[in-house]
């Protein structure tokens, strides 16, 4: 699904990742944990196609190199980030903004632009099986949101678009104990052979209700450590300090 | 001025005027004459040189009469309405179905003569040479039923035409009417538009008024807004003109009653080279008056925005309430936008706020919104549309929302 080979990335000359190394399978679940400034929001964005960063490595996403593909490319071949920080967008309705992506997304994969009707259709079960109130929807994007409002309106965007391979950089922060569940709902839902997803946390809590394949521990822009499960449980009581 | 030479003449073929009336005219005339059109030395034109505009676009320019073969045009099918029809800016029919109809008045406006002289030479050149408009009248305590559209309609054959218009719009005493001017451009060449208007809103009226283009248009409006707001009246203005290259709306509004309240909000797309200004001057001078100001423009490349307004508040104005804010987005580096909010109080006890900013868009949004599939372009639009939507969620009828929601959307989209 993705293959990150040697992958470094810098900002205003400075550089964040500094050759990094990964691979994701189809199907697999990877957590990336790691100090703050260690570049895991960095390496979400790196993904996405974010502007700004100096990129040097390979980036494979399905088999096609992704260096020089643009943002709304890598997201109509599937890939998605649920942002740490969702902005707030005045003055366009949520589900407006959301057919749009959906039929561009669809337009992309060869597959038919769905109406008002067919879209809200998908909208409601979407959002019932999450347990979020669609009401959200038809408000402003984000504004006026609360923290747990934003990340759950990601996850449902995440279950919306149907990607086949699903960034969440720190969904889980600032989430009550409710809100953590829907959004490990939205991921455990969707787990196929066919999708894959990359979770970016801090804590061991919401892997109680992801269980990851692997877990990466990134630290000062590189992978210092690969495990599986238990290997958060372990940092949980050790702190990141004693892999330096 | 060679391009533009008026003589006298053109007073004395006007019809069935009297003496005072035919002063009146060349008075005014004389005055436009001594200083011709207004060039960036006037205060009130520093950011839009006029004369300079003029010599740029047209290589002459004539007030003769046009006569014109207008047949029909093609009615707003999406509601219900009362329809007044211009073509040039005169007259041409109407049509009150929907409403009782000795409860309206309407005429071809020829009153001439009751008017201050003015020191903007486009208002004087007005006064001298207007000739066609229109005059309408709602009677006492009469709620319109149906919105009232007034289709402003330009015919193909007004190249290098300065066509003045002079129009009055009287609401009485507890009427309320809906007004929407819809302007439809037939003319691909360039000519100028120059109304003065004159608004009275008598004790507890309403009026809401909404303007929007449908097409592109090669015309050069300017136009002068005079109301007169009576007590509790309420003034709704609603600007959505796109599309034009270059217009110039000139509000001025006296809050003469107690309790009224003056609204004036604008959401203005404009496209390439395209010139807009709007300028407000708000009279507050009883006490007890709220009026609101938000103006938003949207810039695109080598378009130039501008935003004059003025806040007067008179010593006796106590527990005024005006605000005004004007926003601008600039989408290219080469648009152009300034920003000359004023305020001028004598009253101690008011409540007055301000503001003016301008920015480009927003990289993290456009970039939230491509990760979701968007195209940069689709992005933008959506940002943009955005940055409108708070004045066209003012429109509370939801037929004619959608119906300003398209437009605008039409002219974000690049217009017709």
């Amino acid at each position: 699904m993705l293959e990150i080979k040697n992958l470094k990335a810098s900002i205003n000359s400075k550089q964040i990742l500094k050759g990094l190394n990964l691979s994701i399978m189809p199907g697999e679940v990877h957590a990336i944990m790691g100090p703050n400034g260690s570049g895991k929001s960095t390496l979400a964005h790196v993904l996405s196609g974010k502007n700004g960063y100096e990129v040097s490595g390979e980036l494979n996403f399905k088999g096609e190199n992704l260096n020089k593909i643009p943002v709304e490319v890598r997201a109509q071949k599937g890939l998605f980030l649920a942002f740490q920080y969702p902005l707030e967008i005045p003055g366009v309705n949520t589900n407006n903004f959301l057919k749009t992506s959906l039929n561009s997304v669809r337009k992309a994969r060869g597959e038919k632009e769905l109406d008002t009707l067919a879209f809200l259709k998908i909208v409601k079960e979407k959002s019932s099986e999450l347990g979020i109130d669609e009401k959200i929807l038809s408000r402003q994007l984000n504004v006026g949101f609360s923290g747990g409002e934003k990340k759950k309106n990601e996850i449902l965007q995440m279950k919306i678009l149907d990607p086949y391979f699903s960034i969440l950089d720190e969904t889980d922060s600032g989430l009550d104990i409710d809100a953590l569940k829907i959004v490990a709902k939205g991921v455990n839902s969707s787990r196929s052979k066919q999708k894959s997803f990359l979770v970016i946390t801090h804590y061991q809590r919401l892997l109680d209700y992801i269980k990851p394949d692997f877990v990466h521990v990134l630290s000062d822009g590189k992978i210092v450590k690969t495990g599986c499960g238990d290997l958060a449980q372990e940092l949980e009581k050790t702190g990141y300090k004693k892999l330096n | 001025m060679e391009k533009f030479e008026i003589d006298f003449k053109q007073i004395d073929q006007i019809k069935k005027i009297t003496p005072k009336e035919k002063n009146f005219r060349i008075k005014n005339l004389k005055l436009f004459k001594n200083v011709g059109f207004p060039s960036k030395k006037f205060e009130d034109w520093k950011f839009t040189d006029f004369r300079k505009i003029i010599d740029n676009n047209f290589n002459k320019l004539d007030t003769e009469k046009v006569t014109y073969d207008f047949k029909k045009t093609e009615l707003i099918k999406n509601f219900d309405h009362n329809y007044i029809i211009l073509v040039n800016g005169a007259l041409h029919s109407s049509n009150f179905d929907f409403e009782e109809k000795n409860k309206i008045k309407i005429n071809s406006y020829d009153n001439n003569i009751n008017y201050n002289l003015s020191e903007n030479p486009l208002i004087c050149l007005n006064h001298a040479l207007a000739e066609n408009g229109y005059f309408l009248e709602v009677e006492e305590d009469y709620k319109f039923n149906k919105t009232l559209v007034i289709y402003n309609f330009f015919t193909n054959n007004i190249k290098d035409k300065i066509l003045n218009n002079k129009n009055k719009i009287k609401i009485n005493k507890n009427s309320e009417i809906h007004i929407i001017e819809y302007t439809i451009n037939d003319s691909k060449f360039k000519f100028i538009n120059n109304v003065y208007e004159d608004l009275v809103l008598e004790k507890n009226s309403k009026l809401k008024n909404l303007c929007i283009q449908n097409n592109r248009s090669e015309g050069f409006f300017h136009k002068y807004l005079k109301s007169n707001l009576s007590e509790n009246s309420d003034y709704v203005n609603l600007i959505f003109s796109s599309g034009l290259r270059f217009n110039k709306l000139d509000i001025e509004c006296d809050l003469i009653g107690k309790n009224c309240s003056c609204n004036i909000l604008s959401a203005l797309f404009l496209n390439k080279n395209e010139h807009q200004e709007i300028k407000t001057r708000i009279n507050h001078l009883v006490s007890n008056c709220k009026s609101y100001q938000r103006v938003k423009k949207v810039l695109d490349s080598e378009s130039k925005g501008i935003f004059q307004g003025k806040i007067y508040v008179k010593d006796n104005a106590q527990k005024t309430n005006a605000y005004q804010l004007s926003k601008a987005l600039l989408l290219h580096e080469d648009a152009e936008f300034n920003s000359k909010p004023e305020l001028e109080i004598y009253a101690d006890d008011v409540k007055c706020s301000h503001g003016s900013t301008s920015g480009s868009l927003d990289e993290d949004s456009l970039y939230y919104l491509m990760t979701r599939g968007l195209s940069r372009k689709e992005s933008t639009k959506l940002l943009v549309k955005g940055f409108l939507n708070d004045v066209v969620e003012f429109i509370k009828n939801p037929k004619i929302k959608e119906f300003v929601e398209n437009k605008l959307e039409e002219q974000v989209n690049g217009h017709k």
